[in-house]
């Protein structure tokens, strides 16, 4: 049977961009709850002064 | 492993390979559909938020792997097989799960209140679990194209200690993937949960 190196390399490329995509996306998402957290710690600390 | 440990395989040649990618993240959809039901159950039980969260960060691993054996099954399936898909019971009850966990991400989505999704979820994650040793158990139950399983089944293993050292690596390896995308998930939905409150 021929090697089909191919398909192994379709294979294996595919499964890279799946996982890399989705490790990206956590970067992401983690990133953005970071910066809502701190934005609304901000924000309270600011209304309680003003309070 | 894969690539430089194991052998070229005499009758497939070395498409074979795929075998080091598929196995390994079919062991890793199990596990992480394992562990919704698991959670879910906890969840029901507990209330706890924690459940919950690990619940919906294994079910997103679980949906990311299940589609990456789903693709590499069909792309070795090509060359061996003769074609990319086919309906017999392996496949067929592995697209099954991939949709039903796909639907329990929607349905998590699509409801605003924080406890009823949690609840509505739990009910369908553990619903759709039971379609795991369906998956599993196919292969003996129906005739299928598919092979039996590698690894996962009693006995000696029945492939060369070369081969079976080589998957049983690249097991370890995506099952630390595993961990580490649902860490890292499980910390956002902290985060956006401590934002939130």
């Amino acid at each position: 049977m021929p090697d089909n190196w191919q398909f192994v390399a379709g294979a294996y490329g595919l499964a890279v961009l799946v996982l890399g995509g989705y490790w990206r996306r956590l970067v992401r998402l983690e990133r953005k709850a970071k910066s809502a957290g701190t934005r609304l710690r901000r924000r309270s600390r600011r209304l309680a002064r003003s309070a | 492993m894969g690539f430089g440990v194991a052998p070229r395989e005499i009758t497939q040649g070395n498409v074979q390979r795929i075998m080091y990618l598929h196995v390994p993240t079919a062991w890793v959809a199990y596990l992480a559909f394992g562990t919704v039901f698991v959670a879910s159950v906890a969840y029901l039980w507990t209330r706890s938020a924690a459940a919950d969260r690990l619940a919906q960060a294994s079910a997103e691993a679980g949906v990311i792997f299940t589609g990456v054996t789903i693709a590499a099954g069909s792309i070795w399936g090509k060359p061996t097989w003769g074609t990319w898909w086919t309906w017999d019971a392996r496949l067929t009850s592995v697209a099954l799960l991939f949709v039903m966990y796909l639907g329990y991400l929607l349905l998590r989505g699509m409801i605003e209140e924080r406890e009823r999704a949690a609840r509505y979820s739990a009910v369908l994650g553990i619903v759709a679990a039971l379609d795991i040793p369906l998956v599993h158990f196919s292969v003996y139950w129906w005739r299928t194209l598919h092979q039996p399983p590698s690894l996962m089944k009693p006995g000696p293993a029945t492939m060369p200690p070369v081969i079976v050292a080589a998957l049983l690596v690249n097991v370890v390896a995506f099952t630390l993937l595993y961990a580490y995308f649902v860490a890292k998930r499980l910390r956002s939905l902290r985060l956006e949960e401590e934002a939130l409150a």
